[in-house]
């Protein structure tokens, strides 16, 4: 595969505190196409605050974070279409049933068959059973489930996630690290905060230890 | 059989241990009873081989037989509560008295709050002699009725949706999973929610018909037919929630809400010249003491069977009442008013589970407008508030109010259009979901509010008439009516957009000090929120000045609300900015001492 011009994602001596204490502090990253790069490391050492700043969610004290070569600005559409994520901060419509919000994904990425694409991946994570169901009744790896889902079933460049493996049981855990390792293979660059050693054995290219001088 | 005989046998009485200084002093008889009851239970499964004194070596528990077979001693569950209640009070930090002195600025406020309902009530019943025109005359006639039927079907709605017999979650956890007698703990809990009830509505209606000016008798008939029938009405509910069943009281309801609704309409058209509409004075005392009468029969009817019933409610119906109460309590200690409302949104989506899933329509930005309109398909009760309230601007202008009617009109709009903006709350009020679509701020922000801008100016096209006015003489042109129809209604949609949208307050930042204890800054503002859009932009009509104006104040608005002006956003270019700026300087600075002297 070609190598890209400009990384997907380049982070530069990022630093994020609350107060006085200092979470990261310099912190450099890039991620190139086919790249996928997994934070590790013990609680509280810092995994999840870069990457809500990654996607936006946090604003860094300092540093800068560019997506294909451009600064991050999370209201940006065009990052919103190349950024997909799942992290603490998934919402979900409380009154669309869970094939709703799917097709309202696809839709509003302009996929031209949505259907197609919603129903693949209803059967992919297991949710066709909950298809109408709406996201109050779910259980809490179902919702994992459809969190995942809302990530898949839309065009993207760079994918975050927070633990993804949260809730999910085995057989949900290795569904996940092959649709990761697919996607990887396939050009997508991959950013994400995991405990679990499989995932990050099965998925990463590179693992980063956070916390550690 | 007596009740009594269902106790635990009283203990042979032994030599109790001299209770420590740290024990409380008093001791209530039933806790002391209940306590001897628990040394029995535990002599009862614990060998004495266990405890024999001068033992030093420890000696290993013998059971005398295992827990799957011993037969439980039945529970006396009024000592029961009366333990529970010994630890509650035992645990309680403060006295009543100190906390009524930490509020202080609370009941002072309070305290005012009541001196000026008085006030207008003195006023009122002081003018109540100038009440001779047909239209005052109907609306005291008329204006009690409404709130009585909007009263009643407000009651029914909320004890259902609380239960109305909670219990808290650790109670159905630890208590009530136990083999003891519900209806014992719960009957009291029942008679407290109807006694409760019953003064609340009571106070409501009696404070509604002195404000319409009636003396100290009807106030006292109507207090009693609205405190009497809303209680009536709970017990009624408590007894639909022993069956487990929801049609009957959704279906009493609606039959009360569609009565308010009917009473407002002919009290409007009766104001307005339309139709005539006349009772004696004599009739309507009747009626009211009938009211009240058949409220009590059925109170007494309701209640006592609802009573006899209560073993029958199942544990979560009662948790998760228990749990709704908790999460709304926890809301309003933080005066959001918005995560109130979410709960309740969620709880109702959970009531709802299961929907058929219907394919979207079109795609990009106008498949988030035409899900909106495919949720209105789907749930056509959230229309009810915004056409009931199309009868507002005709009432207030048949009262003679017209002047105010933008006012008014816009407040109940802000009430009617939030059910219609869910879907903006919930993009707004984390941004997870927003990141997810391709769009900015504001086109989302504009697309998921397309419909209810629509329905606004739909809305002020069907109340122009009334702010043209009702009668024959018209103070201004219909055009000018209709611009101020429209200003109204998207007064009353920019507060409810600035309702959903706004920020709850912020409990990291630093807080202020006030005469409640400390305070985030953001927190009072949050009470009027959406209340401010439409004084700034209502304000104008009622001075009289250019309706301009107040289009000019609504663009405004609308560009602050649209997420536009993302200030976060452009502090970090300017702190980007920055930091290149002082790389690029240092950069240079490093370039200078390296360079090699010249020769």
């Amino acid at each position: 595969m070609a190598r890209a011009q400009v990384p997907v994602l380049k982070v530069a001596h990022l630093k994020k505190a609350y107060g006085d204490h200092v979470i990261v502090r310099d912190f450099n990253l890039e991620v190139w196409p086919g790249d996928a790069v997994a934070l590790t490391g013990r609680n509280g050492a810092g995994k999840s605050t870069i990457l809500r700043c990654l996607v936006g969610a946090d604003q860094p004290d300092s540093g800068s974070i560019r997506l294909g070569g451009e600064a991050l600005r999370e209201s940006n559409p065009v990052v919103r279409r190349q950024l997909a994520t799942v992290i603490d901060d998934l919402d979900f419509f409380p009154d669309l049933s869970v094939v709703e919000h799917l097709d309202l994904l696809a839709r509003a990425h302009g996929l031209p068959e949505p259907e197609i694409a919603v129903d693949a991946i209803l059967h992919e994570v297991q949710l066709v059973p909950q298809s109408g169901q709406l996201p109050g009744t779910l259980s809490s790896g179902q919702r994992r489930r459809l969190a995942l889902a809302t990530a898949f079933v839309r065009p993207r460049q760079l994918l975050v996630l927070d633990e993804p493996e949260q809730r999910l049981d085995v057989e949900g855990v290795e569904w996940l690290a092959g649709r990761l390792l697919a996607d990887r293979k396939d050009g997508l660059a991959i950013v994400l905060a995991s405990h679990d050693p499989y995932l990050v054995e099965q998925v990463a290219t590179r693992t980063v230890r956070v916390g550690e001088q | 059989m007596s009740k009594r005989s269902n106790r635990p046998a009283k203990p042979a009485p032994k030599a109790k241990a001299t209770p420590s200084a740290a024990e409380p002093a008093v001791e209530t008889a039933a806790a002391a009873r209940a306590d001897e009851a628990f040394e029995t239970a535990g002599e009862a499964v614990v060998s004495d081989a266990a405890a024999q004194p001068g033992d030093v070596e420890a000696v290993a528990p013998v059971w005398e037989h295992d827990l799957l077979t011993v037969e439980p001693e039945p529970v006396w569950e009024p000592d029961l509560k009366a333990l529970i209640e010994t630890w509650r009070r035992g645990r309680a930090t403060r006295r009543l008295s100190q906390v009524l002195a930490d509020g202080y600025v609370a009941v002072f406020s309070v305290v005012v709050i009541l001196a000026m309902i008085g006030g207008a009530v003195w006023r009122v019943q002081a003018d109540a002699n100038t009440c001779v025109t047909g239209t005052c005359q109907t609306g005291r006639t008329l204006l009690p009725w409404v709130v009585l039927f909007g009263a009643f079907g407000l009651t029914l709605s909320v004890a259902r949706l609380f239960g109305p017999v909670v219990a808290s979650a650790p109670e159905g956890f630890w208590l009530f999973d136990a083999p003891l007698r519900r209806a014992r703990l719960l009957r009291s809990r029942l008679v407290a929610v109807l006694v409760g009830v019953a003064l609340g509505v009571a106070a409501v209606g009696g404070l509604l018909a002195a404000l319409t000016g009636y003396g100290p008798r009807e106030i006292g008939e109507w207090a009693a037919a609205l405190g009497l029938g809303a209680a009536a009405l709970t017990a009624f509910a408590a007894l639909e929630q022993t069956r487990g069943r929801t049609w009957l009281g959704k279906l009493i309801q609606w039959l009360f809400g569609l009565a308010a609704f009917a009473a407002l309409a002919v009290m409007t058209g009766v104001a307005a010249g339309w139709f005539g509409f006349s009772v004696s004075g004599g009739l309507w005392t009747r009626v009211v003491l009938g009211v009240a009468a058949g409220a009590v029969v059925l109170l007494a009817v309701f209640a006592f069977w609802a009573s006899r019933r209560l073993d029958e409610i199942h544990r979560a119906r009662l948790v998760s009442g228990g749990s709704l109460i908790s999460g709304m309590q926890g809301a309003a200690f933080a005066m959001d008013l918005g995560l109130m409302r979410d709960i309740l949104v969620e709880r109702d989506a959970l009531a709802v589970g299961q929907v058929r899933g219907t394919l979207g329509v079109g795609q990009g930005l106008m498949a988030l407008v035409w899900r909106e309109v495919q949720r209105l398909w789907r749930y056509p009760k959230r229309l009810i508030v915004l056409v009931v309230s199309l009868g507002v601007p005709y009432a207030v202008g048949a009262l003679g109010l017209e002047a105010f009617n933008p006012f008014v009109s816009a407040l109940i709009l802000l009430v009617a259009f939030v059910p219609l903006l869910n879907s903006l709350r919930v993009i707004t009020r984390t941004r997870g979901l927003s990141r997810m679509l391709p769009f900015s701020n504001p086109q989302q922000r504009f697309a998921l509010v397309a419909v209810a801008a629509f329905l606004a100016v739909l809305w002020a096209v069907a109340a122009s008439p009334a702010f043209w006015g009702l009668g024959a003489d018209h103070a201004i042109a219909p055009s000018e009516a209709a611009i101020r129809a429209l200003i109204t209604a998207l007064a009353g949609l920019l507060a409810a957009f600035r309702w959903v949208t706004a920020k709850a307050a912020d409990y990291s930042s630093p807080m202020m000090q006030t005469g409640f204890g400390a305070l985030p800054p953001g927190l009072m503002f949050n009470l009027v929120k959406g209340l401010d859009v439409v004084v700034v932009m209502t304000g104008p009509l009622l001075l009289g000045w250019s309706y301009w104006v107040s289009v000019v104040i609504g663009g405004l608005v609308l560009i602050g609300l649209s997420g536009a002006v993302n200030l976060k956003e452009a502090q970090q270019m300017q702190q980007e900015l920055k930091e290149e700026q002082e790389r690029s300087r240092g950069a240079t600075a490093t370039k200078k001492v390296i360079a090699p002297p010249k020769r």
